[in-house]
């Protein structure tokens, strides 16, 4: 059974006068267990997906499934509940995660008040983020590095079934994104942690199972074992990736030519 | 982690902290303030009011006086401790005056032993100097009867003389008042001084008048009293109603029982009530207005408290915390401060609140701690309550990833608000409009009290609209011209949520301080017009009651210039009589030409003199009178009588001069004995007719005064004829008049007008003015209208002082004597008056009686506007460059990109220095035009004094300076505050800064 669907979901923001629309009938199937990468262009709606997937936002329409419950159909206070049990976050800057005058293990502990204390697991959280030494130290005085480790303990907290994770390693040096990255697979394999991290490092998706492209509000791509392939949307439209824009620019005109399994496009002259 | 957020926040909760001692602090100021001023108010009324109206006598003749007096007293820790004493009246036998039998406690303390000693056994007395015992002497009094019964009955018991006293100063408090004595030199034929003795002889004599009444009541014929007296050192503003309590028990005591409480406590509680609950109507608008101000700043400051967790609020929420969690989070930081700040706001409003007693009120008034103060204090800190939930709520309930947007989405500012603030303004204001002077604190009135501080915060909110849409129209102009700062400083004026609520904020603040100052300046200038006016000169000199001829001539000789003093004598009338030396009176008097059709004060005294004629002086034992006469008609009687005005008395006295007879001749009789020692004046000649038992036509006699004269110590002195005047002939100027039963005429010397001229103010028309003597005798010739005189406080008239002193018979006791002076050196003059017989009393400056003014309710919680008003400015200040600060710091980025992408430091200064010039000139532009539109639409509707003056009229005036100087200082510190700010957000900009994400 997956653990996240996304079934046509649609979430536009208002703005004054101004509908956005951030996304466009996404449909993604995630499995338990899986580490995906979401991919993409700033502004494509990658951060959008993610706080929808953390019941932070609810989608303009659409229908969103995690483990089974329709996130749709939540309360805000089992909302609430299902984000303190079972949902992990880790936001985009480092800090932003954090309260800076806490100590690490504070921290941690702040993450847990809404699902119950747990100081050894909080403890080797630490431990395991590498700072069992540190625990008593204020997170402001942290390196962005340590900070986004502690970030990933704090998100790991209450031992979520889904880590959501935003850039997770854009501000940092490539050792210390790394070293997030691998906590992020590691508590995947120990927990059975589902991770959803969005990023624009391919080396982050590289190191994940399976990554998912978004462009304009779509799932535009996917790549599964080093194979990159693109999406067939609900209408039927496929986003031509930009390596091949120089063979089939936007805005020209293709030939669609039947294959025995599917269709090749041909840029038709002028 | 609370303590540790409040540490991580600690500037701004130290700001949230002081800004929320404010309008705790100014809560509680009201009330210590306003009971500190009642207490004035009350202390004033007791020190000023009579003896008898501080404090009782509490009398009874059944007993029991400790227990009752007691009671009485029972719960006021303002009276002094009663001084208990007992009296019996009794009589001599062979001796016309009525004796008292007194003992008071302390009795010997208050009166001077001239011989002997004080009583200190039973039947022991001790006498009146004057009262013709000797010291060894028995008294028998008839009513004091022996304990032993003799065949013949009890008999008076001797109580012997053991010493002789002379009483001490009348006026001493400890007899409240009584008359146990004689005026000194003059013994009473009826009554003698008290006789002073020992309680013990109460037991041990029989007083015939002891009986028992029907209602059982043993009546001892002795009476016992007490005297309680009202402390003012100890009187509280609190203890008013106290004070009422125990008057309405004492007035009640004499209906309900037969003891009697005398007292004139109720005429002066009259006056203090009435000055007091001046004071509630002021007072709670000036604490309604703080508080109010106090709440906005809290409001804006504590919600910055609360947004600045919004990123901690969020990560709560984004860790699942429960909604009731969040909300606890949220709010305890800022609740944990306003805790905080009660008890030091309110030992800061107890500590301004007793700088200001001491500085504005008279030594000695204490600055207490009501509980009203607390009440008020904890009551004003709810504002930040409220403003924090609020703020917590807004925070907890937007979407979480507001938080975390890079371009937040602005909020638009509801119009709901501002729609009830400028609705309740518009009804306050109609009803201001509408009604007269506020004087109750009743509800009905409260839209219309708090009308200055709702124009304030309805203009401030108007401006604060105003100002972003004027920023945006002028978006075209910075776009072609000025360059970047302009645009720039307009853009962020124009989209700025801060910019709006610190216009309001300072519009608000500014508004009640330009009110307050205004209120103040108008107020002030009122009291000194009103002062100026009520005290006639720059300084009146009270002096004891002489003949109003002595006085002129004292004060001619004590000024010869005639440029510096002038006399006056004051009759309260009404109307209320003002006489005086013209001349001098328009060198030193206050007058204002504009009140008067724009005639000077010289040329309107002008018309006051009259004919200045010899008046006909008798000083002597006998007048005679020569006259000529026709002969009397057959069977008529006619006789003669002079009228003259004797000293000393208000009335005139008729002498008899005789019966007519023959064609004329000399007519004799002895005057008055008074005139031996002052001369007395003749004021008219009459005669009347007695009738024959049957005639048939009315008789008349011309009678012609041909000469006059006064035997003086035996000698015989011809005066010399005034001029003459017939009251019912102004053409008879020979002294020839007629006396008939009907048309019967009077002949006076021609020494006044009949009809004096005067000065009028107010509705005087033809109503009889007192004159000197209070006789309401005439009315007057206005020889001009003004709305306002010299020393009058009321409708009134001025006249000239001869004139007056000529037609009255005397001086009404109710009479002032005043010596005017506009003298650098009133001590001088004094001198100089004193050298002239006069005897100085005191001594008013115009500055005294604007004091008093001052010192009224309305006064004194002006000054607590005033200065609350001014310290709510300045801090609203403070806080706005605070925001300001605050809000361009949270741009550091921005300008940190504009100036990598090129922009100058120059125009980047330009764009932050104009961005906060603008917003605080608005601000204070808005709040002083709100202040005038306050000041304009509440000065002369709310109370300036206790009891409005009937004149002068109030000019209102508002004084430019004052109000300039405090926008002005308001401005000038705004600008260096913006200009400093300006430096520091600029150096804090470096282009490093854009490694850091944006907040």
């Amino acid at each position: 059974m997956s653990l996240v669907r996304c079934d046509g979901i649609v979430q536009i923001y208002k703005a004054r006068d101004v509908e956005l629309v951030a996304l466009r009938d996404v449909d993604l199937t995630i499995e338990a267990g899986e580490t995906v990468a979401l991919l993409g262009p700033s502004g494509a709606g990658k951060s959008t997906l993610l706080w929808l997937l953390a019941g932070l936002l609810r989608p303009s329409a659409g229908r969103l499934w995690l483990d089974g419950t329709d996130l749709g159909r939540l309360d805000q206070r089992r909302l609430d509940r299902l984000r303190a049990t079972r949902i992990g976050m880790v936001l985009q800057q480092p800090a932003r995660n954090l309260i800076g005058y806490l100590s690490a293990a504070q921290n941690v502990a702040f993450a847990q008040r809404a699902a119950g204390r747990d100081r050894r697991r909080a403890a080797e959280l630490l431990r395991r983020v590498g700072l069992g030494d540190a625990g008593g130290r204020p997170a402001g005085s942290m390196s962005g590095g340590e900070q986004q480790r502690l970030a990933v303990a704090v998100a790991l907290a209450n031992k979520p079934g889904l880590l959501l994770a935003d850039e997770p390693t854009s501000q940092l040096d490539e050792e210390s994104g790394t070293r997030v990255v691998e906590l992020i697979k590691r508590a995947a394999a120990a927990d059975g942690t589902t991770a959803v991290v969005v990023t624009h490092d391919a080396a982050v998706s590289r190191a994940l199972s399976r990554t998912v492209t978004i462009r304009d509000g779509r799932v535009g791509a996917e790549s599964r074992r080093g194979e990159d392939f693109v999406v067939v949307g609900r209408e039927g439209a496929v986003q031509v990736p930009p390596e091949y824009h120089h063979l089939l620019p936007p805005g020209s005109m293709a030939r669609i030519e039947e294959l025995e399994d599917g269709i090749a496009l041909r840029r038709a002259e002028a | 982690m609370i303590l540790r957020g409040l540490w991580e926040r600690r500037t701004l909760s130290l700001v949230v902290l002081l800004i929320a001692l404010v309008p705790i602090a100014s809560a509680a100021v009201g009330p210590i303030y306003s009971a500190a001023a009642r207490t004035t108010i009350a202390r004033d009324a007791v020190r000023a009011a009579p003896l008898e109206g501080r404090g009782w006598r509490y009398t009874t003749s059944t007993g029991g006086i400790e227990a009752k007096v007691a009671a009485f007293t029972a719960g006021a820790a303002f009276t002094t401790r009663p001084v208990f004493g007992m009296e019996a009246t009794s009589g001599r036998r062979a001796d016309r005056r009525a004796y008292s039998l007194v003992w008071q406690d302390g009795q010997c303390e208050h009166v001077v032993v001239v011989a002997g000693r004080c009583p200190r056994a039973s039947g022991e007395v001790m006498a009146g100097r004057t009262s013709g015992f000797k010291v060894g002497g028995r008294i028998r009094l008839t009513s004091v009867l022996g304990m032993e019964v003799t065949e013949g009955g009890r008999k008076p018991a001797p109580l012997k003389v053991v010493g002789l006293y002379r009483p001490g100063p009348a006026n001493d408090p400890f007899w409240f008042g009584r008359t146990l004595f004689s005026p000194p030199g003059e013994p009473a034929d009826d009554k003698a001084d008290a006789l002073f003795t020992v309680p013990s002889t109460r037991t041990d004599t029989y007083l015939v008048t002891d009986a028992v009444d029907v209602a059982g009541d043993v009546k001892s014929g002795w009476t016992d009293y007490a005297t309680v007296y009202i402390d003012p050192a100890r009187l509280e503003g609190t203890d008013i109603a106290k004070l009422s309590a125990m008057q309405a028990a004492a007035e009640a005591a004499g209906a309900q029982s037969s003891d009697i409480v005398y007292s004139r406590v109720a005429d002066m509680l009259k006056g203090l009530t009435a000055n007091a609950g001046s004071l509630g109507v002021p007072a709670l608008l000036v604490i309604v207005q703080l508080v109010g101000l106090g709440w906005m700043l809290l409001f804006q400051t504590v919600g910055d408290l609360v947004r600045a967790r919004s990123a901690e609020i969020a990560l709560a929420r984004l860790r699942g915390h429960r909604r009731a969690r969040v909300w606890r989070f949220a709010l305890t930081e800022p609740l944990l401060v306003l805790t905080a700040a009660v008890p030091l706001g309110l030992l800061l409003g107890y500590a301004a609140a007793g700088a200001m007693v001491g500085a504005l009120l008279p030594p000695g008034i204490p600055a207490g701690f009501p509980p009203e103060a607390a009440v008020a204090g904890v009551a004003a800190m709810f504002g930040g309550v409220l403003a924090a939930a609020l703020a917590a709520w807004r925070t907890a309930n937007r979407p979480v990833t507001e938080e975390w947007r890079r371009t937040p989405r602005r909020s638009a500012r509801g119009w709901v608000l501002d729609a009830i603030v400028l609705s309740i303004t518009a009804l306050g204001l109609v009803e201001l409009l509408a009604t007269g002077v506020i004087t109750d604190v009743s509800g009905q009135s409260s839209s219309a009290m708090a009308v200055p501080g709702l124009v304030a915060l309805g203009v401030a909110l108007l401006a604060g609209r105003a100002l972003p849409v004027l920023a945006r129209r002028l978006f075209r102009l910075t776009r072609r011209r000025g360059g970047l700062g302009p645009f720039l400083a307009l853009r962020q004026v124009a989209r700025g949520p801060v910019t709006a609520g610190s216009v309001v904020v300072l519009g608000t603040a500014f508004g009640l301080a330009t009110f307050a100052v205004s209120a103040w300046s108008a107020t002030s200038g009122d009291y000194e017009e009103t002062a100026r006016f009520h005290n006639g000169a720059p300084v009146a000199i009270a002096v004891r009651p002489v003949e109003p001829e002595r006085l002129i001539a004292a004060v001619n000789a004590a000024d010869p210039g005639g440029r510096l003093a002038a006399p006056v004598i004051k009759v309260p009338g009404p109307p209320q009589l003002v006489a005086s030396d013209p001349a001098r009176l328009a060198a030193v008097a206050h007058w204002r030409p504009g009140l008067a059709g724009g005639r000077p004060l010289p040329e309107a005294v002008a018309g006051l003199p009259g004919p200045a004629a010899p008046r006909v002086w008798l000083r002597g034992e006998r007048l005679r009178v020569r006259i000529s006469h026709d002969p009397p008609p057959e069977g008529w009687g006619v006789r003669l009588f002079a009228t003259l005005r004797v000293p000393g008395q208000l009335r005139p006295a008729a002498i008899p001069l005789g019966a007519l007879s023959g064609r004329g001749g000399a007519h004799e009789w002895n005057l008055p004995p008074a005139c031996r020692d002052a001369a007395c004046e003749l004021r008219a000649l009459s005669g009347d007719m007695t009738p024959p038992a049957q005639f048939d036509e009315m008789a008349y006699a011309h009678v012609k005064v041909t000469g006059i004269a006064v035997r003086d110590k035996g000698r015989w002195n011809a005066l010399p004829l005034p001029p003459w005047r017939v009251d019912q002939d102004p053409g008879s100027r020979d002294g020839t008049f007629i006396v008939s039963e009907i048309g019967n005429e009077t002949l006076r010397p021609a020494t006044y007008r009949p009809v004096p001229a005067a000065i009028t103010v107010g509705a005087v028309g033809m109503r009889a003015v007192p004159g000197l003597d209070a006789a309401f005798a005439t009315p007057v010739a206005p020889v001009l209208a003004s709305a306002a005189g010299p020393g009058l406080t009321g409708a009134g008239v001025l006249v000239d002082l001869a004139q007056a002193d000529r037609m009255a018979y005397g001086v009404h006791d109710t009479a002032e004597y005043q010596v005017w002076t506009s003298a650098d050196d009133p001590e001088a003059l004094e001198r100089a008056l004193t050298e002239q017989g006069l005897s100085v009393v005191s001594r008013r400056h115009v500055s005294d009686v604007v004091a008093s003014f001052a010192a009224q309710g309305p006064g004194l919680a002006l000054l607590l506007l005033l200065v609350a008003a001014l310290a709510a400015a300045a801090l609203a200040l403070g806080r706005t460059v605070l925001a300001l600060y605050t809000a361009a710091r949270r741009r550091g980025y921005e300008l940190a990109a504009l100036e990598a992408s090129g922009a100058r430091v120059a125009a980047l200064r330009a764009a932050l220095l104009l961005e906060q010039v603008i917003t605080v000139t608005a601000g204070t532009l808005a709040g002083l035009t709100a202040g005038l539109v306050a000041a304009w639409a509440a000065l002369g509707r709310i109370p300036q004094f206790t009891e409005p003056p009937v004149t002068p009229p109030l000019p209102h005036d508002i004084a430019a300076a004052p109000v300039a100087a405090v926008v002005g200082a308001g401005l000038l510190v705004s600008l260096l505050a913006a200009v400093l700010v300006s430096e520091l957000l600029l150096r804090g900009i470096r282009v490093e800064r854009l490694r850091d994400a944006p907040a």
